[in-house]
């Protein structure tokens, strides 16, 4: 996906194959790990690394390339929705705990958790009073309700999830650029301090809905003029520790202290360092280098280093103890289409599980540290419902590929010689390039001829592979893909990669356009106000295995990434809920020298 | 240098000074080309001396050997320049590697994981994993031998500089024989499409053409279709410059004895284009295509680098060289990004040097 | 004199007109060649999952369901005359030269491509005097010194240095200087408002990097065209003189040699201005050169006009000054 909300697990006992069966049990609640000096490797995977109230300093971020936009209205990628933090309180949020204990939603300028009322068709949330903006003003409910009308204008904020939209009652509202004199009436504040979201049917999950940034309040008054709309991401006003000081466009952002801020606000965060700078567009080695050196504290994108500083890293003692190994809760996987000939016949498609060298897939995305393990299902191990014996095509147990079985498949779907068939994959990730390589040439050997088609990550689903008429048009059977949820649950994972309703003209991404009756109805099943954890659970799990024995997916692995922390900066821990470290508690420590040359 | 005296001739217009000029890429020409312009002025062949130009500058030692022509003077010459001969020879070569080289090296496109540190992902040993299965290493990730994608490299390489230069040389040279010839608002209109052209920077062209044609297109898809667009494109692109180099040279011939001779008994447009015209810039289009074809395959290993070039997982210098770049193998595995740059580079030394051999040969002022 | 430089100017402005003209046909026709339609390019900038209404929103936003010339009009409007732009929440006025907001962040193209020039500029106006200097100098040397190992040695280092793709001697110097020695550690743009001194250390890999592919063009032409030169009347007339050589070669030789190396140069200048897109690409710096490709990438037509425009300007305003230059030096040019 182009723009993933990461919702990632560090945990070290995943890298070594354990398995959690259910992320709800483990939300044990310590906010902080064992104390003392613990700079061992993977320590932050499971503790709070140097551990630290010790206030001042300057928190150096580099960041590969530019942000979609700053705007909290605006955002989608992991890093953005880990980063507003600091200068935005959305109504739930995450609680700020090393390893899995992040995956537990805490009330944000909300009193407390959503209650849902009305058969699950209205879900209401009190707001914290007292609060401030970094202007001084109080933060009311009517300031949360613009800044979720202000996303329905999708002209001028077009970046973020629609969640709202496809949830909430009326759904043509135009947002308030457009219509200033309307509002929009599925959001009500009954009084200054209580919002109420009227669904048009009920979404359990839509506490995790309220945790995304969209609901970080914006003043009215503040979104106007030059100043508003598009521009409003130059200077936002803050609701989180610190306010921006400066910020030239795509170029260098600094945040200073937020002085309205108490820990009351939101007691994940925390306000230590005196100022924070995020340079962009900064070359990727460089980042990992300058890390090493010493001479940064963070890289921003938070997806772990590249290859040349994992080899540094892996084979220097030293270094590998400022280093974790944390699982990015993220799938990569190729999309087996449905419809584009031969491979909507479930024996060709089976036939390409059969022959594709997991081995070699798994390699080309970075091998067992920097890639992950080898995955054989679609829910990612911390999802409830994940079975780790769910292996249809012994990707585990026989990762180079069964090149006999392949051919009995491509036998029993009429093709017995192989066929030709399309793959996309994009070709700014140079993972994928290896991947998509990796595959043509294991599919060769059982005569299956991959055409390849590159194509750019920014318009990969918008334009190319989650057009269907385009995948038709070019026989694109194979699609390269790769999935975060949006929240660390089986619905955030399969519903909008398998689900039939999802099926979009442009930006589709049900990519193999699955549309099995069977599985829409499961997912529904799953929604509705009545399931327990466990029933979704259950269902969850035979979603996960009726795409596996259909072949809609052949997944690739169980994403990690290796990311190494500057032992300068303090309370360090690799943060569930945003697939990295948590930006929102850091600090640095006395010994740290303020910045590089730059 | 005559510059100046080249606008006497012909309206100037800016861009005066021919030498490709893609921004930063080396994708240029290394000759001085003025070389080119000066002939246009000075050269006087006699009427009827078809070949190359004679000139009033050849040293005592030439113009003693009466009876040759200067074809044969210029082979003489070549034949001794040792540095000549031996590029010379050495692309002969590299035209062997690539049409029978792919016959004896291994599958480029097969993957030895046993050969990569999986962790890592670098190849096992040193030098790039360097074994008598694999004289020049294997690939990082993937562990594809180095030396069967470095020969199959080599034909893609050589084919796309070699075809992008004649359709080049082919646009050029007749759009600029009609400029030169036909003269007047033919001349205006072909002037200022090639200032139009070389007010663009094209480099930023190359990559956006290349990069939005979709994958099939034209009844042809994948690979074959890249490497017609890259060819396509590059051509494409070098046209104004050999084309005002033979608008120049066709300026001073036309008017020149000979020519005029043919017209007064009775020679026609088509007669004086090919049997006067023709054989006279036979020299500067052979110099020039010869310094052509390593600019080109310096501007294909360009598109690849940038992404836009050849369709993985077809071998490719730029690619290699590119892959090699973008994860920081080369800081761990520097030999990933050597060995293509070497092949880049010496294959381009060997055509520059012939080319400027030939130049020398073909020179009449040489000394 | 006047009426030259006139002609010269009019022709410029004909000349970036038709250079517009064609770039904005080109770039919305392939998209649309590509069997694209107007709606499907504005689906790419409304993120994931975009409804309908939200697609042809951006559409009718952005104009892209106007025809070719509306458009066209719209931009060349925008850059003569200025033009308001919808924030959302105002219209704000983008003056002239206004080269639109960009399709993918809403941000105006103007400043965006003015914090990108000083980074290109930094890079070619210093990797120029380097190449200048660098390569006129040892273009005479091999000329005075023809035949020597030093003109053998200097003159075959340019061939090679010509030869070199600048992606790979890029590469090299950084893995040798930065990497592996740690001279230059990490090497990133700075701006020369934030430390001359740190400004200037990360500019020398690439700075010599890219002045040597150009030193050794300059090193063959400077030679070829002193040996020429000197071998003409006029220096055989200065030397029957009694003029001591030093004097024969400086004031005689070397300025009828350099003239048209002086030409060039400023063609070679005003051409790198406009994005130094392998250099920027190899030290990842955040130039023009960067700047398009990231335009292409993301299929942005009012960067990419904006950039064409841009280096296409300083390619043309480079030859006029060339040229009107020339015309000073020679007044037989102005005649033609």
């Amino acid at each position: 996906m182009r723009r993933l909300r990461s919702v990632s697990v560090a945990a070290s006992a995943l890298a070594i194959g354990l398995v959690l069966a259910a992320c709800g049990n483990i939300g044990s609640g310590g906010s902080s790990g064992s104390g003392g000096s613990n700079e061992t490797y993977n320590a932050g995977a499971t503790s709070v690394v140097n551990p630290s109230s010790h206030k001042g300093g300057t928190l150096t971020f580099a960041l590969k390339n530019t942000p979609d936009s700053l705007d909290p209205g605006n955002m989608y990628y992991a890093w953005e929705i880990d980063f507003v933090r600091l200068y935005g309180t959305t109504l739930t949020t995450y609680k700020s705990c090393p390893g899995a204990c992040s995956n537990k939603l805490v009330p944000g300028i909300a009193t407390g958790l959503g209650t849902s009322s009305d058969n699950g068709l209205t879900w209401t949330y009190h707001i914290k009073k007292g609060l401030k903006f970094s202007d001084g003003e109080p933060i009311t409910a009517a300031d949360v309700k613009y800044a979720v009308e202000r996303t329905y204008d999708r002209s001028v904020l077009p970046t973020g999830p629609t969640y709202f939209q496809s949830l909430l009652q009326d759904s043509s509202y135009p947002g308030p650029y457009k219509d200033p004199h309307g509002n929009l009436s599925s959001v009500t504040t009954p009084n200054p301090y209580e919002i109420q979201f009227h669904l048009a049917k009920p979404f359990p999950d839509f506490n995790y809905v309220v945790a995304l940034p969209q609901t970080v309040p914006v003043p009215p008054d503040k979104d106007k003029g030059s100043t508003g709309g598009a521009n409003y991401q130059k200077d936002p006003v803050s609701s989180g520790p610190y306010e921006f000081q400066s910020y030239q466009v795509n170029s260098k952002l600094t945040l200073v202290p937020n002085p309205h801020w108490t820990p009351n606000e939101d007691p994940q965060a925390k306000q230590l360092a005196s100022k924070i700078e995020l340079t962009m567009n900064v070359n990727a080695n460089d980042i990992d280098n300058r890390l090493m050196a010493g001479d940064l504290d963070i890289d921003a994108y938070g997806a772990g280093v590249q290859a040349a500083a994992r080899a540094k890293i892996l084979s220097s003692p030293s270094l590998k103890n400022n280093a974790d190994d944390g699982f990015a809760n993220r799938l990569w996987y190729i999309y087996l289409n449905t419809k584009v000939s031969p491979m909507n016949n479930v024996h060709c498609r089976q036939a390409v599980e059969y022959a594709a060298n997991k081995k070699d897939l798994q390699t080309a995305q970075g091998g067992p540290v920097a890639g992950g393990p080898i995955a054989s299902t679609v829910l990612l191990p911390n999802e409830a419902g994940y079975d780790k014996n769910l292996d249809l095509y012994q990707a585990k147990s026989d990762p180079g590929g069964n090149i006999t079985k392949a051919k009995q498949e491509l036998a029993a779907c009429g093709q017995s010689s192989g066929f030709h068939v399309g793959a996309a994959y994009r070709t700014d990730n140079p993972e994928e390039v290896s991947a998509a390589t990796a595959l043509k040439a294991s599919l060769a050997r059982v005569g299956i001829t991959l055409d390849l088609h590159g194509y750019p990550t920014g318009s990969y689903y918008t334009n190319f592979a989650g057009v269907p008429n385009y995948v038709h048009q070019h026989d694109l059977g194979i699609d390269f893909g790769g999935w975060v949820p949006d929240w660390p649950d089986g619905y955030g994972m399969l519903d909008d990669i398998l689900n039939g309703n999802a099926i979009a003209s442009a930006g589709n991404t049900n990519v193999s356009e699955v549309n099995n009756p069977e599985i829409n109805n499961l997912l529904q099943d799953s929604t509705s106000q009545t399931s327990t954890p466990a029933q979704r659970a259950s269902d969850y799990a035979k979603v996960d295995q009726i795409t596996m024995q259909q072949a809609y997916i052949l997944p690739e692995v169980y994403s990690h990434e290796l990311d190494y922390r500057n032992p300068d900066v303090t309370n360090v821990y690799s943060d569930q809920a945003y697939g990295m470290y948590n930006y929102a508690v850091m600090g640095v420590s006395n010994s740290s020298s303020s910045s590089s040359g730059s | 240098m005559a510059l100046s005296r080249w606008c006497q001739l012909s309206p100037c217009g800016i861009l005066s000074v021919g030498a490709i000029r893609y921004g930063d890429d080396n994708v240029r020409y290394a000759v001085d080309m003025d070389w080119w312009l000066r002939v246009a002025v000075t050269v006087d062949p006699s009427p009827g001396q078809h070949g190359l130009p004679a000139d009033a500058g050849l040293t005592s030692a030439e113009t003693a050997i009466e009876g040759r022509s200067l074809g044969q003077i210029a082979w003489r010459r070549l034949r001794r320049d040792k540095i000549a001969m031996g590029s010379g020879v050495f692309i002969v070569f590299l035209v062997l590697v690539a049409v029978l080289g792919p016959h004896f090296v291994a599958n480029p496109d097969v993957y030895h994981a046993n050969l990569i540190n999986p962790t890592f992902s670098r190849p096992n040993g040193p030098w790039g994993g360097i074994s008598l299965a694999h004289p020049l290493g294997v690939e990082p990730v993937n562990g594809r031998d180095m030396l069967a994608r470095v020969v199959d490299g080599t034909q893609y390489s050589l084919l796309i500089g070699f075809l992008a230069t004649v359709l080049a040389v082919v646009i050029g040279v007749v759009l600029g024989i009609v400029a030169g010839y036909f003269g007047g608002w033919v001349d205006t209109v072909i002037g200022f499409a090639m200032n139009v052209f070389l007010a663009f920077p094209l480099l930023v062209f190359a990559i956006a053409l290349v990069g939005v044609v979709p994958s099939s297109a034209w009844g042809m898809s994948g690979n074959f279709l890249r490497v017609v667009l890259l060819i396509f494109v590059i051509g494409f692109f070098a046209w104004p410059y050999m084309g005002r180099i033979i608008r120049g040279q066709v300026l001073s011939l036309r008017e020149r004895e000979f020519v005029d001779a043919a017209r007064s008994i009775g020679a026609r447009g088509p007669y004086i284009l090919f049997r006067e015209l023709l054989p006279n810039l036979v020299a500067p289009i052979l110099v020039y295509s010869t310094l052509l074809i390593p600019t080109n395959i310096l501007f294909e290993a360009a598109l690849d680098y940038l992404g836009v070039g050849l369709i993985p997982p077809t071998p490719s210098w730029g690619q290699m060289l590119s892959d090699a770049v973008s994860n920081g193998f080369y800081q761990i595995d520097p030999m990933y990004m050597v060995i293509p740059g070497l092949a880049i580079f010496i294959t381009v030394m060997a055509f520059n040097l012939f080319g400027d051999g030939l130049r020398d040969a073909l020179d009449p002022r040489a000394r | 004199m006047t009426t030259f430089i006139i002609r010269r100017l009019i022709t410029m402005v004909l000349l970036l007109i038709v250079v517009s003209m064609v770039t904005f046909g080109i770039f919305f026709l392939i998209p649309r060649l590509a069997g694209q339609n107007s709606y499907e390019l504005a689906a790419q900038y409304v993120g994931r999952n975009p409804t309908k209404a939200a697609i042809m929103q951006m559409e009718a936003k952005l104009g892209l369901n106007q025809p070719l010339i509306v458009q066209y009009g719209h931009f060349l409007k925008g850059i003569v005359a200025g033009q308001y732009y919808n924030s959302g929440t105002a219209r704000t006025w983008c003056g002239p030269p206004c080269f639109g907001y960009s399709f993918r962040t809403q941000q105006p193209v103007w400043p965006q491509m003015m914090n990108a020039l000083p980074v290109t500029a930094s890079l070619a106006i210093g990797a120029s005097v380097l190449w200048l200097v660098g390569g006129v100098a040892v273009g005479v040397l091999s000329a005075l010194k023809r035949g020597t190992v030093f003109d053998r040695l200097s003159m075959g280092t340019a061939l090679a240095g010509v030869s070199l793709p600048i992606f790979f001697t890029g590469q090299v110097a950084l893995l040798l200087f930065s990497y592996k020695w740690q001279i230059f550690p990490n090497v990133q743009y700075v701006p020369i408002t934030e430390s001359v001194q740190y400004w200037f250390s990360n500019m020398v890999l690439p700075w010599v990097t890219l002045a040597f592919l150009y030193a050794a063009l300059y090193a063959r032409l400077t030679r070829a065209g002193m040996l020429e030169t000197m071998g003409e009347d006029f220096i055989r007339t200065a030397r029957a003189k009694g003029l001591p050589e030093r004097i024969v070669v400086t004031r005689h030789g070397l300025r009828a040699a350099v003239t048209p190396i002086l030409t060039i140069f400023g063609m070679d200048l005003g051409l790198l201005l406009g994005g130094a897109v392998l250099t920027e690409t190899t030290f990842s710096f955040p130039g023009l050169g960067q700047f398009t490709i990231q335009a292409i990438n993301n299929q942005d037509l009012p960067e990419i006009m904006g950039v064409v425009m841009l280096a296409s300007f300083f390619i043309v305003l480079a030859n006029t000054v060339v040229d009107i230059l020339y015309a000073v030096v020679d007044p037989r040019v102005r005649t033609a």
